[in-house]
């Protein structure tokens, strides 16, 4: 006699599963957000991936999601935490640029112009940065994508690798890879974190066929390094553009976002300001000499406490909201921010340049103002998905797949 | 093992249109990528529309550095010449091309560096020390430049005498000029048009000339013109000097 054949399992979610862990379903079943699309408010677009037989009438809701989040820009300041960051920010531009006009008939003229050319590089920035942010998930992720090309793009010119234009191209395709795989968001972004090996292993594959083997560890390591810094940790920032409710609270990515870029920056500043005003003893004389003890550890002071602050009020009622937490989590983004920077002073120092770049006036290349944020992205993401425990990891409550579909199984 | 061996781009400090015009400029994979896609385009429209021959192709030296000069009768002309070199030899040809048209806004002068890879020669004020970036660019590393010595496009189809410029970058070096006819391109896209015409084109390659023995003052420069002149001139009576060899490199 055989033996009954054993019911087959569907590996694949049910439907309720689903939306469960796309948050539409609380535990206890109730829909907690995405309300159905009224007629006339569809956008002119179509996601192709979505389960095509399961959509129905609940599907609607999953794609409302969806499109809430990729371009939701009515939710750009639904935040608190939003509202002061930007409103801080642009305060803060405000100030300094009427305090550069004030000052003018005292400065002179070389001064001026340098500290207004700076001025006008920042508001720039600030609108290119915060924009896309504000805009949406989609805009946010292809932001990161441009920021990223840029980025690498001077980084192979004050490297010399640009001239490996097989190795560039690599990299570019790992980067426009990360981005997808942020827009698609696999369960517990499996694509995203593939990438982070497939690609370095990539860059070394097609390092191979060029047959010069004079100079490879060198070509290799600088592909690698430019794609694990600028492709895949930047691309981190993507990646949480994905988080719908953040640990369960009723934050999207935005506060989290906004908080991070403005926290390296800030805590960039607060060093430099320090730094030159009460430090004397140099910190790494050789990497940076203009670096100090003084800046070094005030920056870490003074950002812990601010990123601490901020963060007790985004992520009260979780977890995170333990002072422990809050304060690692400050120290974290000071810490790494201020190696990222002594990182890109090493490479610097190293090829004996003193700016990567010349696009933005008064500041150097792209590459010169950010670059605290090329550490910092991974860590917190991580240290975020270990801190919120059951709710993590970061953005696991938001639909997945929502390109790819069942595809692959 | 060697030590590291960073060397960043040459042209790192600078930006925007004064980058695109400074013979300093090195580009990278976006560039690369863009000439392909041009290249690609300008050959099999020349095939196409102006069923471009090429005669003499065993004439062009090997590899990099060399030159080619030809008459000069329209905004075809570099391209018929690029197109008789392979595809990827695309990041090493410059064509030579006049400042003042070429490179006159920063929009221009992005398009004719990135696309057409285009070097600037400020036709009023040709410096002493700019030809020396040119000569000095020539011999140290792998370029083609495509440079027509007439100075300018002819406007009713006959040659004008060649200008001395060639032969300040080239007198007293080993890098081989080649001399080329181009014939139709002057019908096909005459200066004051707009648009080019459906007319054939040929273009002679002659054989490839050294000026190694010259000195490099006035008297060589006139030299190198006048023997280049003289032989733009033989191959458009058609009396090319190149026999056909057997065996051709660029098959």
């Amino acid at each position: 006699m055989s033996e009954p054949v054993p019911e087959q399992r569907d590996y694949r979610l049910s439907l309720t599963r689903r939306k469960r862990r796309s948050g539409l379903l609380s535990h206890r079943g109730e829909v907690i957000l995405a309300p159905p699309v009224q007629a006339g408010t569809e956008r002119p677009f179509k996601l192709v991936g979505l389960d095509a037989p399961r959509r129905g009438r609940e599907s609607g809701h999953l794609e409302a999601t969806i499109r809430e989040r990729l371009f939701g820009y009515e939710q750009a300041l639904a935040h608190p935490l939003s509202v002061t960051i930007v409103g801080g920010v642009v305060a803060g531009l405000i100030v300094t640029g009427a305090l550069i006009l004030a000052l003018r008939r005292r400065i002179s003229d070389d001064v001026y112009h340098a500290a207004f050319q700076r001025w006008r590089s920042w508001c720039w920035l600030v609108g290119v940065i915060f924009l896309p942010v504000l805009a949406g998930a989609l805009p946010t992720m292809l932001a990161v994508m441009v920021l990223s090309l840029l980025c690498f793009r001077e980084y192979a010119r004050a490297t010399g690798l640009f001239r490996e234009k097989t190795i560039c191209a690599v990299v570019a395709l790992g980067i426009l890879l990360v981005t997808f795989a942020a827009i698609d968001h696999w369960q517990d972004d499996r694509l995203f974190f593939a990438l982070g090996p497939l690609v370095g292993a990539l860059i070394v594959v097609v390092s191979i066929p060029s047959d010069r083997p004079r100079g490879f560890i060198q070509r290799v390591a600088l592909g690698v390094l430019g794609f694990a810094l600028l492709g895949f940790s930047l691309g981190y920032i993507s990646n949480m553009a994905n988080v719908v409710h953040l640990g369960g609270t009723g934050a999207d990515y935005r506060p989290l976002v906004l908080l991070l870029i403005t926290a390296v920056e800030l805590n960039d500043m607060i060093a430099a300001v320090i730094g030159r005003t009460l430090g004397r003893r140099p910190f790494l004389p050789e990497t940076s000499p203009q670096k100090t003890w003084a800046g070094a550890v005030g920056a870490v002071v003074i950002t812990t406490a601010l990123v601490a602050a901020a963060g007790g009020w985004l992520f009260s009622g979780t977890p995170v909201a333990h002072p422990g937490w809050l304060i690692g989590l400050g120290l974290l983004i000071s810490v790494l921010g201020q190696l990222g920077d002594l990182t890109l002073s090493s490479i610097k120092r190293d090829v004996g340049v003193k700016d990567v770049g010349a696009t933005l006036p008064g500041h150097g290349g792209l590459l010169d103002r950010f670059n605290g944020l090329v550490l910092v992205p991974p860590a917190v993401y991580h240290y975020l998905s270990l801190a919120l425990g059951e709710t993590g990891p970061l953005g696991s409550e938001a639909p997945f797949r929502i390109l790819t579909g069942s595809w692959g199984g | 093992m060697d030590n590291w061996d960073l060397t960043p781009a040459r042209d790192l400090e600078l930006a925007g249109a004064e980058r695109h015009r400074s013979y300093q400029r090195e580009s990278g994979l976006l560039s690369n990528v863009t000439r392909f896609a041009w290249w690609s385009v300008v050959r099999i429209s020349l095939a196409v529309l102006h069923r471009l021959e090429v005669h003499g192709r065993e004439n062009l030296p090997e590899s990099p550095s060399f030159v080619l000069v030809a008459n000069h009768a329209s905004h075809l002309d570099a391209m018929v010449l690029g197109a008789t070199l392979p595809l990827r030899l695309r990041d090493q040809l410059f064509p030579l091309a006049a400042g003042d048209v070429f490179f006159h806004t920063p929009a221009l002068a992005a398009f004719s560096a990135t696309v057409l890879n285009a070097l600037p020669v400020w036709r009023k004020k040709v410096g002493a020390h700019a030809i020396q970036q040119l000569r000095s660019r020539l011999t140290e590393e792998p370029s083609i430049y495509i440079l027509f010595p007439e100075g300018g496009r002819t406007r009713d189809g006959s040659m004008r005498p060649f200008k001395s410029g060639i032969g300040m970058m080239t007198a007293g070096t080993n890098v081989p000029v080649v001399p080329c006819y181009l014939e139709g391109t002057f019908e096909a896209f005459p200066p004051e048009t707009f648009i080019p015409r459906l007319h054939k084109v040929i273009v002679r390659i002659g054989r490839p000339r050294t000026f190694e023995h010259l000195d490099n003052r006035r008297p060589g420069w006139d030299e190198v013109s006048g023997l280049l002149e003289a032989d733009v001139k033989a191959l458009a009576e058609n009396r090319s000097p190149s026999p056909n060899r057997p065996t051709s490199h660029w098959n």
